[in-house]
């Protein structure tokens, strides 16, 4: 009895997601942001990988149509991160935008790309600046008036 | 038949416009003018057939009375909230009997009333040049667009002035002045002064005399109004009746009226009552000569304007539209030099160096020379800001100086002092946003600095400016435009959804209401607010030997994308004129870009 339980468990490959931490990272890759924000919250390990910029790099420019120059990088990093940037600009105005009539479809332009990291850039500076508040970026946030 | 009428009062209610005789309006005024004395030769005592058709008697000579009670009437009951129920009321097909009835019940209960209901309504008077002048004992000047006014004189106009009542509020018209159809201007002009026939009138309403015979002070474009309540357009018209008694210096109407301004303004909901509020302090302010410090504190109308850049979308459109004709100026350059005429916190800077770093084939060196106002506290603010911009600067990975430039005026400014390099080595942009305008205000100041920019040879010229002529040499002209204009700013920023408003709003609004008392309340090289169109601009920099360049499709579709962000976006348009951008809320624009570069010898 003992020998056939011992032979069943050596046939089932055991195959533990929290030991392949790079099938992980890659299956993370694929979710959207508030997905991922759910997946951090499960455990340490997923929250540890959850953090990772690059995923939320991913998650940034999932939806442009052409990969972003090398250089966009180090800035975005110098500016806070691209997890900063996707909370702060790439949601709201992916959100914004696609509720707006104009613009229906998932893929980003340049420009919008472009707008996105000169409103980040304010909002750091802004938050250097300090002072009166740093809320230049608030109106992203607020309810859109149908 | 009208006992209870005792008092004629001697004014043309001009309301009843709507009654009868509105048919009529469109044959032409002398052929209004015989029928209406075919029907004085039928006898005071006949009846209007046209209303007796309809079951009201009503005396044609009356009737003049009669519209007036019932503006009156319609006013008292727009304003109790509760009509009395105990008297009885006969014989309403008596119109005018009946509409007395109902004004001397409204008129006891409550005594404040009597602000409201007496002087207040009672509407023009006209003189009806059929008459022979001299049975009309007071002639006044009525609506602004109808070129028979020339004829009409005003005469014994300094009796309202002798009026000691606080309360003299005569001059305000009845909702009857709405200027909207030539047909009501018409009618009014009908209207029969019945003092000749009464013996026993009280003095006169008077009107000022209007505007100087000939000019318009009614715009001729259309009145754009945000409120389009009843007491909304009384609010205005009270405001520009007290605007023209300020122009005339009659101070003690004009304090009547801006007193009123107030309790109408209080009322009032929404941006209307705002925009209402801030032009009454700064009518008062004309009034009693209190003239703002305009000097007062630098670093608070600096804040001021960022609550402003971050609760609406016109700065940023601004900062953006310009940033990016200077990104394609710079397109091929390896060091760029930024003279900014008016640094404030640097808020433009920021996305500029990063679209620089993000240039293909990477980043020039980025200079820039930020000029300001002195502080009161001596503070260095402009080193402050270039010392954080270099700190963004550094982390991005753009080489950056920084030179700032203290000076009252941007006239004091010599190029010389700027330290430039030959045309070759560096490329040069001048950027002014809300700035020039300024310089109106000294003469000369802005030839000067238009030749010093010339003299620092721009690759190019950026040029933000509030879209509308707040310079006109008549104050009404000014303040009936800036009233306009400052309504759809506000109308735009009560957009917002926010109830109640936030902190960011009212600090906003009263940043914009710093401009509305200096527009309105100043005078000479404190006015400073003096601003103009873009095509003044335009004439101002071809004479100035600048010639336009245009704005490319980068830089409207930017524009159009950062407005669809905004809340409200629904309101805000770009469009493209002529390669400037401007930025409206509905049909009104409200700022413009423009970019330039100097004419080029081709002779």
């Amino acid at each position: 009895m003992q020998q056939k339980k011992a032979e069943e468990k050596e046939k089932k490959p055991k195959f533990f997601i929290n030991d392949h931490a790079d099938i992980l990272t890659e299956i993370l890759k694929r979710l959207d942001g508030p997905s991922l924000g759910v997946a951090a919250c499960v455990c340490r390990l997923w929250c540890a990988i959850a953090r990772n910029d690059s995923l939320w790099e991913h998650l940034c420019f999932r939806h442009v149509a052409s990969p972003p120059p090398s250089s966009v990088r180090p800035v975005v990093l110098a500016l806070g991160g691209y997890k900063r940037l996707y909370m702060v600009c790439v949601r709201p105005v992916l959100t914004r935008l696609g509720h707006s009539d104009l613009v229906r479809r998932r893929v980003w332009t340049r420009d919008e790309v472009q707008l996105s990291l000169s409103l980040f850039c304010v909002d750091y500076y802004e938050r250097r600046l300090g002072g009166a508040s740093a809320s230049s970026l608030m109106f992203l946030c607020k309810p859109v008036n149908v | 038949m009208n006992n209870k009428r005792s008092h004629q009062e001697s004014a043309g209610g001009a309301g009843y416009g709507g009654i009868g005789k509105g048919h009529e309006c469109s044959s032409t005024s002398s052929g209004k003018a015989k029928m209406w004395d075919e029907e004085q030769d039928a006898g005071g005592g006949g009846m209007d057939e046209l209303l007796e058709v309809l079951g009201y008697k009503v005396k044609s000579s009356e009737m003049a009375d009669v519209a007036e009670k019932l503006e009156q009437l319609e006013m008292a009951m727009g304003t109790t909230l509760h009509l009395p129920g105990d008297t009885v009321h006969f014989n309403p097909s008596d119109l005018s009997g009946w509409v007395q009835s109902m004004l001397t019940e409204l008129n006891n209960p409550a005594a404040n009333l009597d602000i409201l209901d007496h002087p207040v309504l009672q509407s023009h008077r006209v003189d009806d040049p059929l008459l022979a002048p001299a049975e009309s004992s007071s002639v006044s000047t009525v609506g602004f667009s109808n070129s028979r006014q020339q004829q009409i004189e005003t005469t014994q106009s300094s009796r309202v002035y002798n009026d000691d009542s606080e309360y003299d509020l005569r001059a305000i018209p009845g909702s009857a002045a709405y200027p909207q159809t030539q047909e009501k201007e018409s009618n009014r002009k009908r209207l029969k002064t019945s003092s000749g026939s009464s013996n026993s009138l009280p003095p006169p309403t008077l009107l000022p005399s209007s505007q100087p015979i000939g000019t318009v002070a009614e715009p001729t474009r259309p009145v754009i109004l945000v409120d389009s309540q009843e007491t909304g357009v009384r609010l205005v018209h009270t405001l520009l009746a007290c605007a023209e008694a300020v122009q005339q210096d009659n101070l003690k109407l004009a304090d009547a009226l801006v007193k009123h301004v107030h309790v109408l303004a209080a009322s009032q909901a929404g941006a209307m009552g705002k925009v209402a509020g801030y032009f009454a302090e700064a009518l008062a302010r004309r009034i009693y000569r209190i003239y703002p410090q305009d000097s007062l504190s630098v670093s608070y109308s600096d804040m001021l304007q960022r609550y402003f850049y971050e609760t609406c979308p016109y700065l940023k459109f601004a900062h953006f539209t310009a940033n990016q004709a200077i990104l394609e100026a710079f397109a091929t350059a390896s060091r760029v030099h930024v003279i900014d005429f008016g640094l404030k916190e640097g808020m433009q800077w920021p996305a500029l160096i990063q679209a620089l770093a993000l240039r293909p084939g990477g980043p020039p060196a980025f200079r820039l020379t930020g000029i300001g106002p002195p502080q009161p506290d001596n503070t260095d603010a402009l080193q402050q800001v270039g010392w954080k911009l270099a700190q963004l600067a550094d982390a991005i990975g753009v080489e950056f100086h920084f030179r700032g430039f203290v000076a009252n005026s941007l006239a004091d400014i010599e190029p010389s002092m700027l330290d430039l390099g030959p045309a070759d080595t560096e490329a040069v942009a001048v950027n002014s946003v809300f700035e020039l305008h300024r310089l109106l205000a000294r003469p000369g100041a802005i030839d000067k600095v238009l030749s010093s920019i010339k003299a620092m040879r721009p690759k190019i010229v950026t040029l933000v400016e509030q879209e509308a002529n707040h310079n006109g040499p008549v104050f009404l002209d000014r303040f009936t435009e800036a009233l306009h204009y400052y309504s759809s700013l506000f109308d735009s920023m009560e957009g917002s959804g926010l109830v109640p408003p936030t902190d960011d709003q009212l600090m906003s609004e009263m940043y914009l209401g710093r401009q509305i008392c200096n527009v309105v309340a100043s005078e000479g090289a404190d006015r400073v607010e003096r601003h103009e169109t873009l095509t003044q601009w335009r004439a101002r920099m071809g004479s100035a030997s600048f010639e336009p360049v245009h704005l490319g499709s980068n830089a409207f579709k930017q524009a159009s994308m950062l407005l669809a962000l905004f809340a409200g976006g629904d309101g805000y348009r770009v469009e493209e004129n002529n390669g400037c951008l401007m930025l409206g809320w509905h049909t009104r624009r409200l700022i413009a870009t423009s970019a330039w570069q100097p004419a080029t010898e081709s002779h």
